[in-house]
């Protein structure tokens, strides 16, 4: 199975030290497969954040390595569509129509305008937005807008797919509904996704791995197999139990730190 | 035959509820119309009775009635001032829209540009021009040139400065969105930072507006005669030289009329702007 696989993301000893002298992450070491669901579980300021944006090009590691296929980010995203990130807020251009701001990554990247459109359309539908192209952003709830920006990160067709706390703002019913959309998006369009949150149960219902990180300075406290099949069951004695072990860790971390 | 009753009873008192709810919206807009109609005819008695109490004679405070007298009379002349003024004026503005916005976006594309030119910018809008007007008649000669350069000049810097600090507000996140999509620096201009500035333009151009029939006005006091012609500015020296204060009056009132009125359309074709696409702009519909 493990020779089969793929690396896609390897972080090496990567440290981030701030220009404030915040440490914001020490010592990360990890490898994310293709295929996988990574979730970065943590407390805030534990630099769950912070190595989401290394991943996507967006920040530098003081010391240490990040490197998606084996590729510096940031040449990546330069070269190709193989990065797309969903910010905490839908970050949605108000100014553009819901169909005008999914098309801005083929735009900005100089592709076909008919194949723009009929990509767009494709991935609304996934997010089931197919009706809404017309509308503004303004106009949108708080779900229907994250999920124009799910459908604006699938329209380049990434091979990764960078969550930051995308659900975070949403009440528990939108949530649950994106979650499950979410998944069924990940096992459509063989993505890999990495996906921070400091909801214990958002991690263990959606990913096949939890990193979880401790906080202050940021780093690994333990890596969690979820062995669990999908569908997953949210009152599964096996799914509590998940949450449990995701829940200790989380706050053996939390304790390490305070008595320091 | 009982319920056939209920049914019309309570359709009766939908209607009259309705009708209420009508009357009382027509009665706040009445109270919005009202009050300051009230208040200006309070006014224009006070001030068309002041005059005849204290016997006050019409070239120190001249009654409404005066002003309006006059301004009919001397109509022939006042129509082609305020017709100059207003050339004058939307030239100036016009000008000074199309020059501040492309030298904001040429500043902002430039760090090294923005950083070494914008100190002047700030300084240069602090000199008074009128201090500096007599300089532009020497170099473009007395008339409408002049007038126009003065009334640019005036207009010109609200728009830099509000342009560019919209330029400049871009969000991070979306900043970022742009980085991730590896835009070039034109397309992160003409498709996130220029629409992102949008609400901060606006509001430039409505004061640049106002500010341009100000200079229009004291450049006609300093560069006389537009064209062969006065404007407004050139008519009210004539004026008080001539102690025609009612004429004086009508030539002020005018100047406000149309001012008040370019503002209105500058902030209609403002708001029709931003309509489609910004919430600042769309705080009505929530």
């Amino acid at each position: 199975m493990g020779a089969i696989q793929k690396e896609v993301v390897s972080f090496k000893g990567v440290d981030k030290i701030y220009n404030t002298g915040t440490v914001a992450l020490s010592q990360l070491d990890l490898s994310i497969q293709e295929g996988e669901f990574i979730s970065f579980l943590g407390p805030s300021g534990c630099g769950k954040s912070t190595a989401l944006r290394m991943v996507a090009g967006l920040g530098e590691a003081t010391k240490g390595k990040v490197e998606v296929f084996g590729q510096n980010p940031k040449d990546l995203i330069r070269n190709s569509n193989d990065i797309a990130y969903v910010f905490q807020d839908s970050n949605l251009l108000p100014w553009r129509t819901v169909l005008d701001n999914v098309v801005l990554p083929l735009e900005l990247r100089g592709s076909n305008k008919n194949t723009r459109k009929e990509i767009a359309m494709r991935v609304l539908e996934m997010v089931g937005l197919k009706d809404y192209l017309k509308s503004y952003p303004r106009q949108l709830s708080g779900g229907m807008k994250m999920r124009v920006s799910i459908a604006r990160a699938l329209a380049a067709k990434p091979k990764l797919l960078l969550m930051d706390e995308p659900f975070a703002a949403l009440d528990e019913m939108t949530r649950q509904s994106l979650q499950m959309d979410l998944l069924d998006i990940w096992k459509k369009e063989h993505t890999t996704i990495l996906f921070v949150t400091h909801n214990v149960y958002e991690a263990v219902y959606l990913s096949s791995k939890i990193a979880v990180m401790s906080a202050r300075p940021g780093r690994l406290a333990s890596l969690i197999d979820v062995d669990l099949s999908y569908p997953r069951d949210r009152v599964n004695s096996a799914f509590t139990e998940y949450v449990d072990l995701a829940s200790r860790s989380l706050e053996h971390s939390l304790n390490r730190k305070e008595l320091v | 035959m009982t319920s056939q009753t209920a049914t019309t009873n309570r359709s009766k008192l939908v209607v009259e509820s309705s009708i209420t709810d009508k009357k009382k919206a027509r009665g706040k807009v009445k109270g919005t119309i009202i009050g300051p109609v009230i208040a200006l005819v309070i006014f224009l008695s006070l001030w068309q009775s002041i005059p005849i109490v204290f016997d006050i004679k019409p070239f120190i405070l001249p009654k409404p009635t005066d002003v309006l007298q006059a301004a009919m009379g001397d109509w022939h002349l006042l129509w082609p001032a305020i017709q100059i003024t207003v050339t004058e004026s939307i030239i100036g503005f016009v000008i000074s829209a199309i020059v501040g916005i492309g030298i904001s976006i040429l500043l902002a594309s430039s760090r090294i540009l923005e950083v070494s030119l914008y100190p002047y910018a700030v300084i240069l809008q602090t000199i008074p021009v009128v201090a500096i007007a007599p300089i532009i008649v020497i170099w473009f000669g007395s008339g409408f040139n002049s007038i126009v350069i003065i009334s640019f000049l005036i207009g010109f810097f609200p728009v830099v400065s509000n342009t560019l600090m919209g330029l400049n507000s871009v969000d991070k996140n979306m900043g970022d969105l742009f980085t991730l999509y590896n835009a070039s620096k034109w397309q992160t201009m003409w498709k996130l930072r220029i629409p992102a500035a949008m609400p901060y333009m606006m509001s430039g151009l409505k004061i640049s507006c106002t500010l341009a029939i100000v200079g229009a006005i004291t450049g006609e006091f300093i560069a006389g005669i537009g064209g062969g012609r006065g404007g407004l500015g050139y008519a009210i020296t004539v004026a008080a030289v001539q102690l025609k204060t009612p004429y004086l009056f009508a030539c002020a009132i005018a100047g406000a009329i149309f001012g008040i009125g370019f503002y209105l359309l500058v902030s209609s074709i403002s708001r029709f702007m931003l309509k489609s696409w910004h919430e600042s702009a769309m705080k009505v519909e929530k």
